[in-house]
C-alpha cells in the first residue's frame, strides 16, 4: 500500500478542522456525526463526520470500495433492505437522527431521492415511471398530475424529447434518456437532497455532458451528493468534495481547494492518479 | 496452419449432424402431436358423426342405450380447473413474495424445500386424502356452511345449492389448487428474483413500500413469466385425473351447483375404459379424449396470444 499510515484519531481531528475551516455554505441540509456502518461483521465506514450543505453539490470520491456508495445507501437507509447491515451514529436532518429506529423510511426516501448507476426505468410508460413516485405519496387530480409530470420531465431536460412519445415504454429511450427519466422520477416526488451514485458511468460523453449540466441546474433547489469515478466530473460539478479511502473520510473540502491543494497526502496521491 | 483446414471441416460437419439432430428432436415434438391428435380424431370420429355438435351440448351419459353427450365432463373439467385456479393464484403469489420479499432466508430456505416436496406427491395421494379427509371436512363443515351463507345469496345461490355431499366440483377444484400452487408458486419465486436488484432498490429509493414494489414493480417487470407459470398452473389441473376421480363423485347428471358431484373428461376416461363393452362407448370415450386434447390446445393457444399481446406493450 502506498498510503503512509496516520492515527486514525489524528485523522478525525484533521478533518473535523478541515470542515470547519472551509465551510462552503452556511446552512448545513444534513448533519453526519461519527457514522459508522458495518455488513455483517466488516467494517465499511469508519468514524465519518461531514455535512451536506443545502443547495450545493457535494463531491465523494475515492478508490472502489472505500465507503463512497455506502454512505449514500446510509442517507436513504436503503441498507434497511438487508438484515446483515447497520448503522450506528448520526445522520442529522431538521434535528432529527434519520438512522434512528422511530423514523418512517418511506417519508425519508422521498424527501431523500436516489438516483442509480444504471438507469432503472420500470417496466412502464414514460408518464408513469415519472408519476409512480407521486402516486405513492400524493392523490393528485389527472391535470395536476400532467402537470407535474411535465414539470419534472421539464426539470431533466428530457420533456421536449419526450412529450410526443409520453405513453411510450420506458424502456424504448436511449441510455442517456433513460437516466434522466431517472432523474426526472427522482424530483418529481419533491425530495430536498438527491443523491447520484455514479449516474453517468454507463453514458456516452455527451450524455454524462447533459447530466453534468442538469445537475448544475437542480441544485438551486435541491441539495445534491454525487458519487463519482470521474475526478474531471467531481472538480466540475462539486461546491465540495469529500476524499473516501478504506472506509474513512480522509479529507472534505471546497473543490478548488482539495483539486489543486490538498492537506491530506493521500488525497493527493489519489487526485495526481497514483494509486485508486 | 496445414492441419487447421481438416479440423474446421470435420467441426462443420459435426455442425450439421448437430444440426440435423436438433431438428429431428423438434420434428418428433410436432409428429407426436399431429399422432395423437389425428389418432384420437379416428378413434372418436364415429361418435361425432353420431351425435354431431349434439355430443358437446347433451348432458345424456347412457351407455346401455348408447346416448353419449359430453356437456357434463366438459363442465366439469372447466369448472374444476377454473376454482383451483382462483384459489391457486394467490396463495401461489403470496408464497412467493413471501419466499423473495418477506421471510428470513433460514425460514425462506425450508419452505421453499416444503413447496417443492408438496410438487412432488403423488396425486393418487392427494385423492386418497381428499376422499378420506377432506371430503368429510367438506360435507360437514364448509358444504353447509357455504349453503347458508352464499348460498341465500340471489344471484349466487344456484351455485352452492344442493345436499352437502363432500364430493363434488367444488371439492374437487380445492384439491386441484392444492395440486398446483406449488408449480406456480415455484415459476413465480424463480422470477421474482431475476428482478433486477437496482430496479427493486429504484422502487424503494421513491419511498415504495414492499407490497408496492412486488405489485408495481416486480409483476409488471416478471408478467409474462408469471402469466407462464398461471397457464401451466391450469394445463395440470385440466388434465389431472386420479385426484379429481377421487373427490368428483362421477356423476353424468347435470347440476349446476358447484357442491354437486359432476365428473370431468380425464376422470371419465379413467374409470370407464374398462367397462367400455360396446365400439359405441369405446369411441365417445376416445372422443372425449380429443376434446380434452383441443382445449388444452385453446388454453395454450390463448396464453401465447395473450403473451404476444404482452410483448407489444413492452413487457418483459
Amino acid at each position: 500500500m502506498l498510503v503512509a499510515s496516520a492515527q486514525p484519531d489524528q485523522l478525525q481531528n484533521q478533518t473535523q478542522e478541515n470542515g470547519e475551516s472551509a465551510a462552503v455554505s452556511e446552512k448545513p441540509c444534513i448533519i453526519i456525526r461519527n457514522l459508522d456502518f458495518f455488513y455483517n461483521d466488516r467494517q465499511a465506514l469508519r468514524n465519518v463526520t461531514m455535512t451536506l450543505p443545502e443547495r450545493k453539490v457535494t463531491g465523494i470520491i475515492g478508490p472502489s470500495g472505500c465507503g463512497k456508495s455506502t454512505l449514500l445507501r446510509v442517507l436513504n437507509r436503503m441498507y434497511d433492505l438487508y438484515p446483515n447491515q447497520r448503522a450506528t451514529g448520526q445522520v442529522i436532518m431538521d434535528g432529527e437522527n434519520i438512522i434512528g429506529p422511530d423514523v418512517d423510511v418511506s417519508l425519508l426516501r422521498r424527501r431523500i431521492g436516489m438516483v442509480f448507476q444504471k438507469p432503472t426505468p420500470f417496466p412502464m410508460s414514460i408518464y408513469d415511471n415519472v408519476a409512480f413516485g407521486v402516486r405513492l405519496h400524493e392523490r393528485l387530480s389527472r391535470a395536476e398530475m400532467d402537470e407535474r409530470v411535465e414539470w419534472a420531465l421539464t426539470s431533466a431536460a428530457l420533456w421536449d424529447e419526450v412529450k410526443d412519445v409520453i405513453r411510450s415504454p420506458a424502456t424504448s429511450l436511449s441510455g442517456g434518456q433513460q437516466q434522466r427519466l431517472c432523474i426526472a422520477r427522482t424530483i418529481a416526488v419533491h425530495p430536498e437532497v438527491i443523491l447520484l451514485d455514479e449516474p453517468t458511468s454507463a453514458l456516452d460523453p455527451i450524455s454524462t455532458l447533459r447530466i453534468e449540466e442538469l445537475i448544475d441546474e437542480l441544485k438551486r433547489n435541491f441539495t445534491i451528493a454525487i458519487v463519482t469515478h470521474n475526478l474531471q466530473q467531481a472538480a466540475r460539478i462539486a461546491d465540495q468534495v469529500a476524499f473516501f479511502f478504506m472506509g474513512e473520510l480522509v479529507e472534505i473540502g471546497p473543490s478548488a481547494q482539495i483539486f489543486t491543494a490538498p492537506k491530506e497526502r493521500r488525497t493527493q496521491e489519489y487526485i495526481t492518479g497514483r494509486f485508486g | 496452419m496445414d492441419q487447421a483446414i481438416p479440423k474446421r471441416r470435420s467441426g462443420a460437419l459435426g455442425d450439421a449432424l448437430f444440426r440435423v439432430a436438433a431438428f429431428s428432436a423438434a420434428l418428433l415434438v410436432l409428429v407426436l402431436l399431429g399422432a395423437i391428435a389425428i389418432s384420437t380424431l379416428i378413434g372418436g370420429y364415429p361418435t361425432f358423426a353420431h351425435f354431431g355438435f349434439g355430443f358437446l351440448s347433451k348432458a345424456v351419459w347412457d351407455p346401455v342405450r348408447r346416448e353419449f353427450g359430453a356437456l357434463v365432463p366438459i363442465y366439469g373439467t372447466l369448472v374444476t380447473a377454473l376454482i383451483a385456479l382462483v384459489l391457486a393464484v394467490p396463495v401461489a403469489f403470496g408464497i412467493a413474495v413471501f419466499l423473495t420479499e418477506v421471510a428470513p432466508r433460514r425460514l425462506a430456505v425450508p419452505t421453499s424445500a416444503a413447496i417443492e416436496l408438496l410438487a412432488g406427491i403423488p396425486s393418487i395421494i392427494y385423492g386418497m386424502w381428499g376422499l378420506f379427509v377432506f371430503a368429510p371436512f367438506m360435507a360437514n363443515t364448509l358444504d353447509p356452511w357455504l349453503s347458508d351463507t352464499l348460498g341465500m345469496v340471489p344471484g349466487l345461490a344456484p351455485l352452492f345449492s344442493g345436499p352437502p355431499l363432500g364430493l363434488g366440483m367444488l371439492t374437487a377444484g380445492i384439491i386441484l389448487s392444492i395440486m398446483i400452487v406449488p408449480f406456480i408458486a415455484a415459476v413465480m419465486r424463480d422470477v421474482f428474483r431475476l428482478v433486477p436488484p437496482a430496479l427493486r432498490e429504484s422502487a424503494f429509493a421513491l419511498g415504495a413500500t414492499r407490497w408496492e414494489v412486488v405489485w408495481h414493480v416486480a409483476l409488471p417487470y416478471t408478467r409474462t413469466a408469471v402469466w407462464g407459470a398461471i397457464f401451466l398452473g391450469l394445463g395440470r389441473a385440466l388434465g389431472e385425473t386420479m385426484a379429481v376421480t377421487f373427490v368428483l363423485g362421477n356423476s353424468h347428471d347435470f347440476n349446476i351447483s358447484l357442491l354437486a358431484p359432476s365428473t370431468s373428461i380425464a376422470a371419465t376416461i379413467a374409470n370407464e375404459f374398462t367397462e367400455a363393452d360396446s365400439p359405441a362407448y369405446l369411441s365417445a370415450l376416445i372422443a372425449l379424449g380429443f376434446i380434452l386434447f383441443v382445449i388444452t390446445f385453446l388454453v395454450l393457444l390463448l396464453a401465447k396470444l395473450l403473451l404476444l399481446r404482452l410483448a407489444k406493450q413492452g413487457a418483459r
